[in-house]
């Protein structure tokens, strides 16, 4: 058996100590190897989905059980994405992370050239690092391996805080930590008996087992709880705008939606083809949390003047979108969950890539009241922004509008379905906060791009092509996932029709 | 099937401008000259590609062609060329094109052309798709398409100079500013709007939930689906939702708002929106869903509520508009009003359709309505531009006098107003009495409510039309306009490559005014050969006959309407203005129609400042008031949680322990010393552990 998403898992992990000597000796050369070894990683990646509908491979792993990774309809989506965004967020890291660096040692930038060269050589370590974990999460087909990368994922994004991030950055990042530890805690009890009841953490073999009733319950509620922490819903989402807003800005556009929808991913994979007996039980209030969410996010983006807050509260609305559609208990419902992951990926790191952009070319502004204007002067930044904006409004022709309606489809289509009311009745509230989610993303839009100009931008252009070709990148792959949907849902619909109808 | 003689024409009527926008920024990199000729091409094109249907609707036969789109849902792409498509997409096609050209004069010398252009051609292209769709969903595409190029185009000078706001700075209603910026404007065109398309996207998924397809001939050729509705009592409902997009798109009442400050963008996307596009659609969707919903159930009766809510919805947005256009000041906002309240009509027309025992009678009203509007109503927004441009102001009051120096502008508006006031033998007046009588021949008390508020509004109409025409080109000259010719400014009249399209519009209302009955027989046959042969309706045709009670009613209003117009505005016996100012009555009439009723500021304080008041009261209260304070609660429970997972939290949270000591080392005033590697250095063996811990795991395999 060729060892191919072997490749695109390890081949980072192997060489990010590798990227620390480079950025020791090069500097910046370090992130053009880290671009180079992801794009390699994201091309073994494709190459493994193009062998066949569902690829795997497996190794032994005694006494655990099977150590392996696979590529099916469901993975393949949060795959591709975790990978193509986090090769994209390396060639902006490059200048963007050189003037955060720089700003850090207070400008004596010529003095501390070593201690700046090793710095950036730390940091794509931990981001290789971090995207492999990422990856890992998504791939994996046991338990444990699945908790082992999902901790995996939480250290390197922690230390990427801490020590690259803005404002008090210590103390964030320890409560970035402790929340996000808290919920994988929670959920590595509910894995732990999961895997004494079923005799096994493979998630081939749980699947064919049944869990004693009284306690399957209980385990559904487990997951979800441990995973919502990290899907930040309502209520467990403190350390999201925290986190976010203080990241260093392609890690905010890692973190805020390739990450935490990675608790969308779990919950789908355990709940609906590992233990699905549990999940009729808690679907409802389930969706009732992410409808919370999204009308409390919606409502909180409208509060901010920090236009990186602004994102990370539109985040946790945009997870809520997630949730509710997992909970739809119909198949359509929660592809276009998975999918909004997908869209939400590329349109909310169209943003936060967009902010950086404006915090670079402003010298570091970040409050909305002191921005307007700047649509004149930055127009790339301004029509990749439009377009992230587009994505998580959910406007034809972005792959936010598929995404929605596959989502609130199946909410619909569950509800009436099963005949139940109060189904139907949560499914409507959810599609009337939606233009929650217009107004304060048209409204930012205008205050920071229309507008009077104030007198001291009047100089800001445009960033160079390493900022503005990742825009425009991720801004052309939204519109051709918005009109050509098949390269998402084609294998992901009949995998999960076969699962819940 | 039927033969096309240029089968991709139905695609390439939208795909051209569509994906021609995208070359425009790339035209531009060879100048501006050749970035507006090109820009100009893609509609002409399109047009000529348009054109080439036209053989389709004459004989009344239909085109549908397919391709496969998201497989696994078993959704469709595709595009249905039927009459009713056909001559929308001559319409949209043709009327764009002409104001394609007048941009080139209008515009000129504006900056970011490029961006105009690009948002032109998108805005033609997605109105085209939305027209020659085959399905719901595509059609989806292009809705919000126009919704989006509405935005970008109705905020194009997005630098919110005070002389680009629409209406007067400093007027408020109940405190909120009724003046509004382009950047605003275009906001709130989107956010209405879209309160629309959300009803419009519940009622297609709904659909699509009993039905399986988005498909408007999959939905004509099989019924089960209206019965499932129906027994689930979900019928009436889903065609209202449906029905709502188009409450957004063509501004009917209670989402019309959006419209009248939609008049802060340049004229010639005043004209676009008003004549060809965005307006229309939503009356292009009721006239596709109509027929759908009438034959899908047994009886028509079981449909008739949703034809009620289309008629007078219609009927009350028709009122309540040309009310407020009685006392606008800024000629734009008199033809803004007048569009929402013409588009009543239609609707009107589409509504009482399906009310009838023939279906035919409404619809061809209401289409025939759409088609002189178009007309008249571009050649009046480009005239205002030609004035605004002329006079350098956007209000009539600073006009006057206008009649002798501006003859070709004159004489076009003239033609145009008149239609748009139901002068006989003019293109307006046909329409408007084909939906008068067509709503006579429902019968019944709700008919008689119907015609009677449709007659009132006609009454208003000919009032604001005379008013208009009587205070731009009557009177005498305004101290604005004597005080430009005193600085050497002197009113002149448009370049040709303005003045032209103004003029071929004057005279298409002309025509189909002399030949009036004889168009209205066309349409008549056309879609009733539409309708048989998509939808199976048994339609009888009538013919064309005058109704004398619509006849006179629409005679009477026009000179009773006129009547007050021309004796205040054009004759000048007395001042209006003084009258409103002496009376009490008549100046809180004025008020409140000035302030539109006060539904804006109402919508204001509902929509916009609770909502916003609420997330900040909450965001304070709640979410930095107590939810915050848990994190003292997490870190606490943390370190008590921490016993239950054993081998790799021993290792993590020892490790965060010692990094927090280090990290407040740090803290305390070293902060050269991070930088200098003592952190990195450890935060780097940390990372390193990880790597040799998964290279273990892999030898462990």
């Amino acid at each position: 058996m060729a060892v191919i998403l072997g490749q695109s898992l390890f081949i980072p992990i192997v060489l990010a100590p590798i990227a620390y000597l480079i950025g020791r000796r090069a500097g910046t050369k370090a992130g053009w190897f880290a671009f180079a070894v992801l794009a390699y990683s994201t091309a073994t990646l494709l190459f493994a989905a193009m062998q066949g509908s569902d690829y795997v491979e497996t190794y032994p792993w005694q006494p655990i059980g099977e150590f392996g990774l696979k590529l099916d309809g469901l993975s393949l989506p949060f795959a591709a994405i975790i990978y193509i965004l986090s090769t994209t967020l390396a060639v902006y890291s490059i200048p963007y992370m050189k003037r955060k660096i720089e700003e850090d040692f207070h400008n004596h930038a010529a003095e501390n050239e070593q201690a700046i060269n090793s710095k950036t050589g730390l940091y794509y370590s931990l981001y290789m690092l971090y995207a492999a974990g990422m990856l890992g999460t998504v791939l994996a087909t046991n338990l444990i391996q699945f908790y082992i990368f999902f901790e995996l994922m939480l250290i390197p994004s922690f230390f990427l805080i801490a020590e690259f991030g803005y404002g008090d950055r210590y103390r964030i990042s320890m409560m970035y930590f402790l929340w996000t530890h808290v919920g994988a805690v929670v959920l590595l009890g509910a894995i732990l008996a999961i895997g004494f009841l079923t005799g096994s953490f493979d998630f081939a073999k749980i699947a064919t087992s049944t869990l004693p009733e009284g306690i399957r319950t209980w385990i559904a509620i487990a997951v979800s709880l441990g995973l919502f922490v990290k899907l930040a819903a309502a209520g467990l989402h403190v350390w999201l705008p925290y986190a976010h807003a203080e990241a260093p800005t392609p890690i905010s556009a890692l973190l805020s939606p390739a990450m935490i929808g990675i608790g969308g991913y779990a919950f789908i994979r355990i709940l609906l083809f590992l233990v699905p007996s549990a999940y009729p039980t808690i679907a409802f209030w389930v969706s009732i949390w992410g409808l919370i969410t999204m009308a409390y996010g919606g409502m909180m983006a409208f509060a901010q003047d920090d236009i990186k807050r602004v994102f990370a509260y539109s985040s946790i609305s945009q997870m809520g979108y997630i949730i509710f559609g997992m909970a739809s208990a119909y198949y359509i419902g929660v592809g276009g969950s998975v999918f909004q992951y997908v869209s939400h990926g590329t349109g909310k790191a169209l943003l936060f890539m967009a902010a950086g952009a404006i915090i670079m070319q402003t010298g570091g502004l970040r409050s909305i009241s002191k921005l307007g204007g700047l649509a004149g002067k930055l127009p790339i930044t301004a029509t990749c922004a439009m377009i992230g904006f587009l994505v998580i409004i959910g406007v034809p022709p972005t792959n936010g509008f598929q995404s929605e309606w596959m989502l609130f489809f199946g909410s619909f289509a569950g509800a009436l379905q099963s005949g139940a009311q109060d189904r139907l009745i949560i499914t409507g509230l959810a599609l009337a906060t939606t233009p929650l989610t217009a107004g304060y993303a048209l409204w930012t839009m205008r205050r920071v791009f229309f507008g009077k100009l104030p007198p001291n931008l009047a100089n800001v252009k445009d960033p160079s092509a390493a900022i503005t070709i990742p825009l425009l990148f991720l801004a052309a792959l939204s519109i051709i996932l918005g009109i050509y949907p098949d390269l998402i849902v084609e294998r992901l619909i009949p995998l999960l029709s076969g699962v819940i109808k | 099937m039927v033969e096309l003689a240029f089968p991709l024409a139905p695609w390439l009527v939208w795909a051209i401008p569509m994906f021609g926008a995208l070359l425009i920024p790339l035209y531009a990199k060879f100048g501006d000259k050749a970035r507006d000729y090109i820009a100009v091409i893609f509609p002409l094109l399109s047009a000529i590609s348009a054109a080439m249907m036209l053989p389709l609707a004459l004989n009344g036969q239909i085109f549908h062609q397919q391709i496969p789109w998201i497989t696994s849902l078993n959704i469709k792409a595709g595009v249905l060329a039927d009459p009713l498509g056909v001559l929308m997409a001559n319409i949209v096609a043709w009327i764009s094109f002409l104001i394609m050209v007048y941009s080139i004069g209008y515009m000129h010398g504006d900056t970011n052309l490029t961006r105009y252009w690009f948002f032109m051609n998108l805005f033609i292209g997605s109105m085209q798709l939305i027209v020659l769709s085959d399905n719901f969903l595509q059609l989806f595409f292009g809705w919000e398409g126009v919704g989006l190029c509405s935005y970008a185009l109705i905020g194009f000078w997005n630098k919110d100079k005070e002389k680009d706001y629409v209406g007067t700075v400093g007027h408020t209603a109940w405190g909120f500013a009724q003046a509004y910026s382009p950047s605003h404007a275009g906001m709130k065109a989107f956010i209405t709007t879209r309160v629309g398309d959300v009803a419009f996207l519940i009622g297609i998924l709904t659909l699509f939930f009993y039905s399986g397809t988005f498909g408007y001939t999959e939905l004509a050729a099989e019924h089960q689906w209206a019965v499932e509705l129906a027994r689930s009592g979900l019928l009436i409902p889903v065609a209202v939702l449906i029905f709502g997009g188009a409450i957004g798109k063509s501004a009917q009442f209670p989402l019309h708002e959006w419209l009248p400050d939609a008049m802060a963008g340049p004229t010639s996307v005043s004209a676009l929106i008003h004549a060809a596009t965005m307006v229309k659609a939503g009356v292009f969707l009721v006239a596709r869903i109509g027929p759908l919903f009438y034959v899908a159930v047994q009886s028509a009766q079981l449909v008739a509520p949703f034809f009620q809510t289309v008629a007078w919805i219609g009927a009350i947005t028709a009122f309540l508009a040309a009310s407020q256009a009685l006392v606008a000041r800024e000629v734009k906002k008199v033809l803004a009003y007048s569009t929402v309240s013409q588009i009543g009509y239609m609707m009107l027309g589409l509504g009482v359709a399906g009310l009838s025992s023939e279906f035919v009678g409404g619809f061809v009203a209401g289409f025939f309505h759409l088609t002189s509007h178009a007309i008249f109503k571009a050649a009046l927004f480009m005239g205002a531009g030609v004035l605004i441009h002329a006079t350098e102001t956007k209000y009539m009051d600073e006009m006057g006098g206008l009649k002798g120096g501006m003859k070709k502008t004159y004489f076009a508006m003239l033609v145009a107003t008149g239609s748009l006031a139901g002068v006989p033998f003019l293109s307006g007046f046909w329409s408007k009495d084909a939906i008068l009588a067509s709503v006579l021949d429902v019968g019944g008390i709700m008919a008689y409510g119907l015609f009677g508020l449709a007659t009132i509004t006609a009454i208003m109409t000919a009032f604001y039309s005379f008013r208009m025409i009587g205070m731009i080109f009557f009177g005498k000259k305004s101290h604005h306009l004597q005080e430009m010719e005193h600085h050497g400014h002197d009113v002149r009249e448009a370049p040709t490559v303005m003045w032209l399209p103004i003029a071929i519009l004057a005279a298409a209302t002309l025509t189909i005014g002399v030949t009036g009955p004889f168009f209205e027989g066309f349409l008549e046959t056309a879609f009733a050969k539409n309708l048989k042969e998509l939808y199976g309706m048994q339609i009888v045709e009538h013919g064309f006959a005058l109704n004398p009670i619509a006849i006179s009613a629409s005679v009477l209003a026009l000179v009773i309407g006129g009547f007050f117009g021309y004796n205040y505005y054009i004759a000048r016996r007395s001042d209006p203005f003084r009258m409103v100012q002496s009376n009490a009555f008549l100046g809180g009439m004025h008020k409140f129609l000035e302030n539109r009723w006060y539904i804006d500021a109402l919508y204001y304080k509902i929509f916009v400042n609770a909502p916003i008041t609420a997330s900040n009261v909450l965001f304070k209260g709640l979410e930095l008031g107590v939810l915050d304070k848990t994190n003292v609660v997490v870190s606490k429970g943390a370190i008590a949680l921490s016993a239950i997972s054993n081998w790799f939290d021993s290792n993590v949270v020892d490790g965060i322990a010692n990094g927090m000591a280090t990290v407040s080392t740090f803290v305390s005033g070293r902060v050269r010393k991070i930088q200098t590697g003592v952190a990195n250095q450890y935060v780097f063996a940390f990372a390193l552990g990880i790597v040799f811990l998964v290279i273990l795991m892999l030898i462990l395999l």
